[in-house]
């Protein structure tokens, strides 16, 4: 299980996060939901400390970091605790397809490089890339490069991952073939944070939603609870707008 | 011809020099590179004095510097000590690698730095995502595209210093500048001497362009994209 309680971020002098609490059981389906510059990528990026929140504490099983007294084997705990999901891929750009998998199973969990290599084929057999193991990102649609980046995150077998608008840098055509794969794995269990703007995926798959905006969660609940009867006039504003953009 | 011939006893001191202090230089340059992005506090405004210092004086000043002033700090250190030798058992060559890496490890230290900070923020973090510390994510992921980033530039940090390396001539060290001198001077054809020695710098400096071509080549592959 994983507790995030009273995590606060400021730029500067702007307050980005104003307190976020969040629970997210084993096996769950988080979806962020909020307009732009709510914080929800801050959010994600604190909780891989990518970002270093000002105070609050992140708690993943049995561990706990306290973000006020950060030490660095804590931080490294975190992360290889999750794993993240980049809106632009990030993949490692002079690795191909399997060594960006396997990078972080021999680097970081010390495994050789045969059972990598076996796990990062399982892996990328799962998100449909098994036949492209030897290219280069540069070589990859935007779809592709990010079912690798899928497989790199889920080679780890992280408590949860992490996803920020895993499809918005994407072709519309491409984006299909990125949500299936996410919804494969969430029927296999893995718990996941998804900050997304497709709705009907964030409808479906997910049993948990969450709605951000100028850095406070303004509402939470299950998926239809959320999109059916939202309580809070900002959730309603809000979804209006995002389905009314997508019918135009 | 003979001229030719004579003059390439002279080439093994010349790529010496020249290998030894681009190596030494890029150690130097990496370690500068890396304070002066990661911020050290005293460390990192050393590394920048090191740098306009190097950059802002000619490469013969630091020959001379380290050849006038750093034998009399050595003797010096010796006595104290009493390790029991002198800076003139030391050979006068070490003195000239040490001053060119010094030379060396300035002018690569801005190529390098120029690299790392080429390296999309992403991609580090991408690192990091994954559990890495800072130095594995430095060795595994940004110094091998920093380096082919800077490939073109650090080749051209190796020529500029072979050519430099002729300044040791001053110092009586027979490079292949030095040795064309003593040739012209046993047969008094100093325009021929100087043309083979200019023919023979060209010759080495083509081949590394050539060397560097090959290696951008194979280094750089992942960028082109296109062939699977
Ligand atoms: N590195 C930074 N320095 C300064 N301000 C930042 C930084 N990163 C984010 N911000 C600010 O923090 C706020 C929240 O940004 P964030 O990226 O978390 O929003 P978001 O909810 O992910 O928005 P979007 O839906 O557009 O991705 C924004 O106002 C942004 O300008
Ligand atoms: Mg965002």
């Amino acid at each position: 299980m994983i507790t995030i309680t009273n995590i606060t971020k400021s730029f500067g002098n702007t307050e980005v996060l104003k307190g976020i609490d969040l629970k997210v059981e084993k096996g769950d389906v988080v979806v962020i939901l909020g307009p732009s510059g709510s914080g929800k990528t801050t959010l994600l990026r604190c909780i891989n400390y990518l970002e270093k929140p000002n105070d609050g504490e992140i708690s993943i099983g049995e561990f706990t970091m306290n973000c006020k007294h950060p030490n660095k084997q804590g931080i490294l705990t975190l992360r290889k605790k999750t794993a993240m999901v980049f809106q632009n891929y990030n993949l490692f750009k002079h690795k191909t397809v399997i060594e960006n998998v396997m990078e972080g199973l021999m680097i970081v969990q010390k495994k050789s490089k045969e059972v990598a290599r076996q796990i990062s084929l399982q892996m990328l057999e799962k998100v449909g890339l098994a036949n492209k193991l030897d290219a280069f990102p540069s070589q990859l649609s935007g779809g592709q490069q990010q079912r690798v980046g899928i497989a790199r995150a889920l080679a780890l077998n992280p408590e949860v991952i992490l996803f920020d608008e895993p499809t918005s840098a994407l072709d519309p055509e491409l984006v299909g073939e990125v949500l299936e794969v996410i919804r494969n794995i969430a029927m296999e269990g893995i718990t996941m944070i998804v900050v997304t703007h497709e709705m009907g995926f964030a409808r479906e798959v997910s049993n948990h939603v969450v709605f951000m905006d100028a850095g406070v969660v303004v509402e939470e609940g299950k998926p239809h609870e959320i999109f059916g009867s939202p309580r809070e006039e900002r959730t309603k504003q809000f979804l209006k707008r995002i389905t009314s953009n997508h019918i135009a | 011809m003979t001229a030719f011939l004579k003059l390439l006893q002279a080439l093994p001191t010349t790529l010496l020099i020249t290998i030894i202090s681009i190596s030494i230089g890029f150690v130097i340059a990496t370690i500068v590179a890396l304070l002066r992005i990661y911020k050290v506090s005293v460390l990192t405004q050393i590394a920048s004095a090191y740098v306009t210092f190097i950059r802002g004086t000619p490469m013969l000043m630091h020959l001379f510097l380290i050849y006038f002033g750093l034998p009399p700090i050595i003797d010096a250190i010796a006595k104290k000590f009493q390790l029991g030798f002198t800076s003139t058992s030391i050979p006068l060559i070490v003195f000239v690698c040490f001053s060119f890496s010094l030379t060396a490890g300035g002018y690569m230290s801005e190529v390098i730095r120029a690299g790392i900070l080429a390296i999309n923020r992403g991609q580090i973090e991408a690192a990091y995502s994954l559990g890495m510390t800072t130095a594995q994510a430095l060795r595994r992921i940004v110094f091998p595209q920093a380096l082919a980033v800077s490939l073109p530039n650090l080749s051209n940090s190796f020529i500029g210093i072979m050519h430099g390396t002729t300044l040791a001539f001053t110092l009586s060290i027979t490079e292949i500048l030095g040795q064309a001198n003593i040739v012209a001077s046993t047969n008094w054809k100093f325009f021929e001497a100087f043309i083979a020695a200019a023919l023979l710098f060209w010759g080495i400096t083509i081949f590394v362009e050539k060397l560097t071509a090959v290696l951008e080549k194979r280094i750089n592959k992942y960028n082109r994209g296109g062939v699977a």
